[in-house]
């Protein structure tokens, strides 16, 4: 199914251009609607990096090095999960005047939505490696490592679609999973090494790193972003085949359960 | 000419459930685990098959509720058939009053999902952007959000963009509603021009003039079923007998 999927893809030359398109179109409704515009998008990590930032090194006093940009770099990873989970669990009832007229493939809408926050990303990115290079004291620079960021980016970008498709799909026959995920993913979000240093993560939750498929892509940022070594290769490996179990899982439920979505919402 | 075929219906059929208390969320569901939804059936379409050429104009007959536009929603592919399968040839386009626009977009932003989502470039979007406007007479709100549009306007705008832009397989329902009557006469100048020449078109309407004068074929449908498909006059005399 993938195969022709992506074969129907190719074969057809405009639909590049129109993921971008709708890409860019929900990316200006997001972020040129509001009096602050662009720079929401930029303050929002700035505001919760501040918070946890007081929080865990002045009050909690985390030996953590580099706090600061350790916990940037978890942050927008997180954010662009959250995002692109929460943020389209109802994707399928407001962009129904998509599909609702033409026999257009449903999964353009989620991969053109998860592009618009990848722009997002990719500005926050930016940003972090600004802050790092020029303001971090105990920063160590970058290296050739940071090409690592593009398959790690890309294993980010196959978890949140798998998610989403998931979530999305559901909730056309279940309403109040928006809920359900919201409380969810605040657990998760404790769940996750965002603000604990690796080793006191690995001691109170051993094998989280493996389970909780969120984990194992931000440690491998830092290591490839921060501590300028290779990732772990198992865990990079493990979390693709994570992701792609759950891209798979979410194709289903599109089949299943996506394809009645006209009907039913 | 060699006939080919831009859509074949093969046993296709639809049964809407409807259940009668909300059975839509995890709660619910919970709570409810051994008093199961008590479910209506409802057979919106019974098993037909018919095959439509290309370039061939049919029209769609029948009373309120027989099941006209869940047909046409099964064949443009917007929901799934409960058995058989419709063969599409190329893209569709569905069209009744005002759908298929974001309400939260501007006049020219719809313009261009629209047109992209019909499988145009957006350099052909370009092309035909002014002409997309002139015709729906709205040169003043391009950059106006469709919310702030008066329905009128929405529904000249979406007839603009189908007329211009177009699918190669349209399905067109009760269209001819639309608009004033200055707007309504250059809408059917359009149809009598060439614009139809080469489409394939399925017409829903309740208008005898229309379907007489555009469709080649035509079906007539009562409660759920295609009693007939086939010649237009027959469809029409069938519909009349139905009505008296």
């Amino acid at each position: 199914m993938l195969l022709k999927i992506v074969k129907d893809w190719v074969s057809s030359s405009n639909k590049l251009e129109r993921l971008w398109l709708l890409a860019k179109i929900e990316f200006k409704l997001r972020y040129y609607e509001n009096k602050l515009g662009l720079l929401w998008a930029l303050l929002k990590p700035i505001m919760d990096i501040g918070i946890y930032y007081v929080v865990f090194k002045t009050v909690l006093k985390s030996d953590v090095p580099a706090f600061a940009s350790f916990l940037f770099i978890g942050l927008i990873i997180w954010n662009f999960f959250v995002e692109s989970t929460t943020g389209t669990t109802q994707i399928l009832n407001t962009k129904k005047y998509l599909y609702e007229y033409s026999n257009m493939n449903k999964l353009e809408i989620y991969v053109s939505t998860l592009f618009s926050n990848s722009i997002g990303f990719f500005f926050n990115f930016v940003m972090f490696l600004l802050f790092y290079n020029f303001l971090e004291k105990e920063s160590g620079g970058v290296s050739a490592h940071i090409l690592w960021a593009i398959p790690l980016f890309l294993n980010l970008f196959i978890l949140s679609l798998g998610v989403s498709l998931i979530l999305s799909n559901l909730y056309v026959v279940a309403k109040d999973i928006s809920q359900i995920w919201q409380v969810f993913t605040s657990f998760l979000f404790f769940l996750s090494p965002i603000f604990y240093s690796l080793k006191v993560f690995k001691e109170a939750l051993p094998s989280f790193d493996y389970g909780n498929p969120i984990a194992g892509i931000i440690i491998n940022a830092r290591r490839v972003l921060m501590q300028q070594t290779y990732p772990d290769y198992e865990l990079l490996i493990w979390d693709f085949v994570y992701a792609i179990f759950l891209l798979f899982l979410g194709l289903i439920a599109l089949n299943k359960l996506g394809s009645k979505a006209a009907e039913k919402l | 000419m060699e006939k080919v075929i831009a859509l074949s219906a093969k046993n296709i059929s639809k049964t809407f459930e409807i259940s009668e208390d909300s059975h839509n969320t995890v709660k619910h569901r919970l709570f409810n685990l051994f008093n199961p939804p008590r479910k209506k059936k409802v057979p919106a379409l019974k098993m037909t098959s018919f095959e439509i050429n290309k370039g061939e104009c049919i029209g769609l007959l029948g009373r309120n509720g027989c099941g006209k536009s869940t047909l046409v929603k099964l064949l443009a592919g917007v929901y799934p058939t409960d058995t058989g399968y419709v063969k599409i040839n190329g893209s569709t386009m569905l069209m009744n009053l005002g759908v298929g626009m974001s309400h939260e977009l501007t006049a020219r932003e719809n313009i261009y999902v629209s047109g992209s989502v019909l499988g145009l470039k957006i350099k052909e979007i370009d092309a035909i952007f002014d002409t997309i406007i002139d015709f729906a007479e709205l040169r003043d709100f391009v950059d106006t959000k469709i919310k702030y549009f008066s329905s009128g306007m929405v529904a000249r705008l979406g007839f603009s963009i189908a007329v211009n832009a177009g699918a190669d397989i349209m399905f067109l329902d009760e269209i001819f509603a639309v608009g004033d009557m200055k707007f309504q006469e250059k809408a059917i100048k359009v149809f009598e021009s060439s614009w139809i020449e080469g489409k394939t078109v399925v017409l829903v309407s309740h208008s005898m003039d229309t379907i007489r004068k555009y469709c080649n074929r035509s079906g007539y449908m009562k409660n759920g079923e295609m009693v007939y498909f086939g010649d237009t006059e027959k469809a029409i005399e069938l519909y009349m007998a139905d009505n008296q």
